[in-house]
């Protein structure tokens, strides 16, 4: 796998890219150069300070400083895209390039150690070289994922290294050391991502974006075509990811009713307008179709064990206060991921959040050693849903520590059988449905100043540079980002609270009732909806070839195709790339999208043109043989003024 | 031969099993063959109630599940099994459930445990449990999700 990706990875990202890492003072001289072009081209030069904070970025987008958020938010490009804006000096751009970046990437799942991308290498670095090198949003896409591919090393190196902290905490827990067990899960493993992720993402940005633009402006003008059609079917491929997770069941009819409802009003109807729509179906879904009505209860109900341990001390020795509880939710909700590695993933994290416990409960040296031994071991689930086992096990410590006879494997049992079933849920609803549909919002909401969609354009040379320069709205970061805050660490706080107080029954009530599965219906409903009205709204495929009917040439797509169904190709296109994902590993299906861009922009019957001024190149795009990359496309030029 | 993935994972239904490989294979029915968990009822209810919607769950100790998945593999509907050890594994297979392929999935680290791979560490005698498992004509791989590419144990196991 590491191999494949290392290949794929080296071919499609530019050679200039790889040459940036080097020092960065000998490249220092080839971007004082480009500022002279800036003017006239709309190239930014990327000074180190703005490097710096761009790299320090990328670091807290997988670090633990930002209370468990950081995976859903300064993770997703949408995001990213925002503050590389605000850094850069453009906010609305850096939104509305990192809004098309986080297409492709709508569907990324981790769940259990698995990596398929590194999404905030391609949407930090990939913001910076598209807003320092003043490319349009599409190409920018087909810049990023390659990047995305190069970053999973940064993820492979923290895995395997973040091991060895683990065995640094197994020495600590031998001496009965509390503090330094939990500093050992954050200290180590941070300095250590600090470095492989700030330096990289440093030069990069630094240089990255003169060397890529001077490398795009020597290539023939065809393959920067190429790119920027690689850039609008790559979305397809995101919300292809996604319709993996919710296009599903009776929630089928919604994507399509999305899509309808924002092709047929010509794109004009707000994603946010989609959204309230999808709100009140999904309510009617829910209403008719009875899903996730409660569930009978079994008979003979289990009693839950930790109920039954709770009876013996009448005069309880330590008690745990709130503020106990609290201090440990905080410490797992901040670092649960801060030493994640491949032998123990939150192992160390898991112990980490008991330190507070283990202080309170346990006096002797030896309590404190079992106990942290105890909570060093293998464990992982999804870090908000999945508190219910914390609360349970602290719940558990509490009564152990008064007198109750619950040995280790009482303990064990409850942490390893509850973990996978909880992850299950907890990634369902988390990665699965609330990131996905939120940044689909999102999204939609960043794009939505902009024409990126130019068919209802009117085709003159000047819809050219708007392509570029069409401000996106960074009020789509800034909600996205409110609204995933909240919900996440409800979640989390409740899963804790609830699990302590009412322990293993929390579980099967809470499933019995059907609330997850009406959670999960319903915004299975929304999604489908929002997630239609996305596709509509920003993949784009243009075909070139016409037919001559009564001596007029008639594009296929724009006079036959379109009337009778406007995005019927759209919608093709994405089935198919749906379809495809059943078959076929989504790396493939991105280095076919590639090939069949590059191939499509090719010009087989015209000549082949160097570089001329932006007039001459939009025209000059227009002799592709089967793909254009903008709609309309082959007007001759007006004459130039005198 | 619809014994589609019969997959080794310490925790049985988790995310990767159900966001990722559910998905991917449009499994209709889970089988869980673990002993103790078919003896708890609580985890048993729990795991039934994991699984998405529509799609059902049995657990049952290995001797049952041996007989339904003998069952399960001569009809279309497409299912998958999830195990906890390969000690488990072997005992279907040598109970005469037809596993062509057998999925190393997630298994954790501990002491006296040797890492493979990512996620995956073997005791010694798991290591030889899975080595039978090829002998009798069980290809084992490495998948621990459905987008990675399968990696055969051989290629890993230098001591077979």
């Amino acid at each position: 796998m590491l191999r494949r990706l290392g290949l794929v990875g080296a071919a499609l990202v530019p050679l200039g890219l790889i040459a940036a890492l080097a020092p960065a003072t000998a490249l220092a001289a080839d971007v004082a150069p480009q500022t002279a072009a800036a003017v006239d081209t709309g190239k930014i030069t990327v000074g180190p300070g703005q490097a710096a904070l761009i790299a320090l970025g990328y670091y807290l987008s997988n670090s633990p400083w930002l209370f468990g958020l950081a995976y859903f938010t300064l993770f997703r490009p949408l995001v990213a895209g925002f503050f590389v804006g605000l850094i850069l000096g453009d906010p609305a751009q850096g939104t509305l390039v990192g809004a098309a970046i986080n297409v492709p990437y709508l569907g990324f799942i981790s769940a259990g150690g698995s990596y398929p991308s590194d999404v905030p290498f391609a949407g930090w670095v990939g913001t910076t070289i598209a807003l320092a090198g003043g490319l349009d949003p599409a190409s920018a896409v087909a810049v990023a994922i390659p990047l995305g591919l190069l970053g999973i090393l940064i993820f492979y190196g923290r895995m395997a290294v973040d091991s060895i902290f683990a065995h640094w905490a197994d020495h600590f827990a031998e001496k009965g050391d509390i503090g330094l067990v939990g500093l050992m899960n954050v200290l180590p493993s941070q300095i250590f991502l600090f470095l492989i992720s700030f330096t990289p993402v440093f030069l990069l940005a630094l240089n990255g974006p003169a060397y890529i633009s001077d490398w795009l402006d020597q290539t023939p003008l065809w393959f920067s075509n190429g790119l920027v059609i690689a850039g609008g079917i790559l979305p397809a491929l995101g919300i292809a990811l996604t319709m993996r997770f919710i296009f599903r069941g009776s929630a089928i009819p919604y994507f399509f009713l999305g899509f309808i409802l924002f092709t047929f009003t010509g794109g004009s109807m707000s994603l946010v307008v989609i959204a309230a729509i999808g709100l009140a179906l999904a309510y009617l879904h829910l209403a008719f179709t009875g899903a996730g009505e409660p569930m009978a209860a079994p008979a003979a109900s289990a009693v839950p064990a930790a109920k039954a341990g709770k009876k013996p001390a009448a005069e309880p020795k330590v008690r745990l206060s709130r503020g106990d509880l609290l201090r440990s939710w905080a410490t797992w909700t901040f670092f649960s991921h801060a030493n994640y590695n491949y032998e123990r993933l939150q192992g160390t994290g898991f112990a980490h959040a008991m330190t507070p416990i283990i202080r309170k409960l346990y006096t002797t040296p030896e309590e404190i050693r079992a106990a942290l031994k105890r909570h060093l071991v293998f464990f992982n689930t999804e870090p908000n849903f999945g508190n219910v086992i914390h609360g349970t096990v602290i719940a558990m410590e509490e009564q152990r520590a008064n007198g109750a006879a619950i040995d280790d494997d009482a303990i064990n049992s409850v942490k390893s059988g509850l973990m996978g079933p909880l992850a299950g849920i907890g990634d369902s609803l988390s990665q699965s449905t609330i990131a996905p549909i939120l940044l689909a919002l999102g999204i939609g909401i960043a794009g939505s100043n902009a024409s990126i969609n130019i068919a209802s354009g009117t085709g003159g040379i000047q819809d050219v540079p708007t392509l570029g320069s069409a401000a996106g709205n960074p009020l789509g970061a800034i909600v996205y980002i409110g609204l995933v805050s909240v919900l996440i660490v409800s979640i989390g706080y409740v899963a804790w609270m609830q699990g302590y107080l009412r322990g293993r029954s929390f579980v099967t009530d809470l499933l019995r009732s059907g609330a997850i599965d009406r959670v999960i219906v319903g915004a299975g409903v929304l999604g489908n909806l929002v997630l239609g009205a996305l596709a509509a709204k920003f993949v784009m495929i243009y075909l070139a070839p016409t037919v001559d009917v009564a001596g007029a040439k008639l594009n296929i797509q724009a006079s036959i195709l379109d009337p009778i169904f406007p995005g019927a190709l759209v919608l093709g296109t994405v089935m198919l790339v749906w379809w495809l994902l059943k078959k076929v590993n989504p790396l493939l299906i991105l280095a076919g999208i590639l090939a069949v861009s590059l191939v499509g922009a090719y010009p087989f019957f015209g000549p082949e043109k160097p570089r001329g001024n932006e007039a001459q190149d939009f025209y000059e795009a227009c002799t592709s043989t089967l793909l254009h990359p903008w709609y309309p496309c082959g007007e001759p030029p007006p004459p130039e003024a005198p | 031969m619809s014994l589609q993935l019969v997959r080794i994972d310490d925790r049985l239904i988790h995310g990767q099993v159900v966001a990722v490989w559910l998905r991917t294979l449009s499994a209709k029915r889970i089988v869980i063959a673990d002993d103790a968990t078919a003896r708890d009822e609580f985890l048993r209810e729990v795991l039934t109630l994991a699984a998405p919607h529509g799609v059902p769950v049995e657990v049952l100790e290995v001797v049952e599940a041996a007989v339904r998945l003998i069952e399960l593999a001569a009809v279309p509907e497409p299912v998958m099994v999830l195990v906890r050890s390969p000690r488990t594994v072997l005992r279907l297979r040598r109970a005469g459930v037809p596993i062509p392929v057998v999925d190393l999935g997630g298994l954790g680290a501990g002491p006296g445990r040797k890492r493979l791979h990512k996620t995956i560490s073997v005791s010694p005698a798991e290591l030889e449990e899975l080595r039978e498992l090829e002998r009798l004509g069980t290809r084992v791989e490495i998948q621990i999700v459905a987008d990675d590419r399968p990696i055969p144990l051989r290629a890993l196991d230098q001591g077979s």
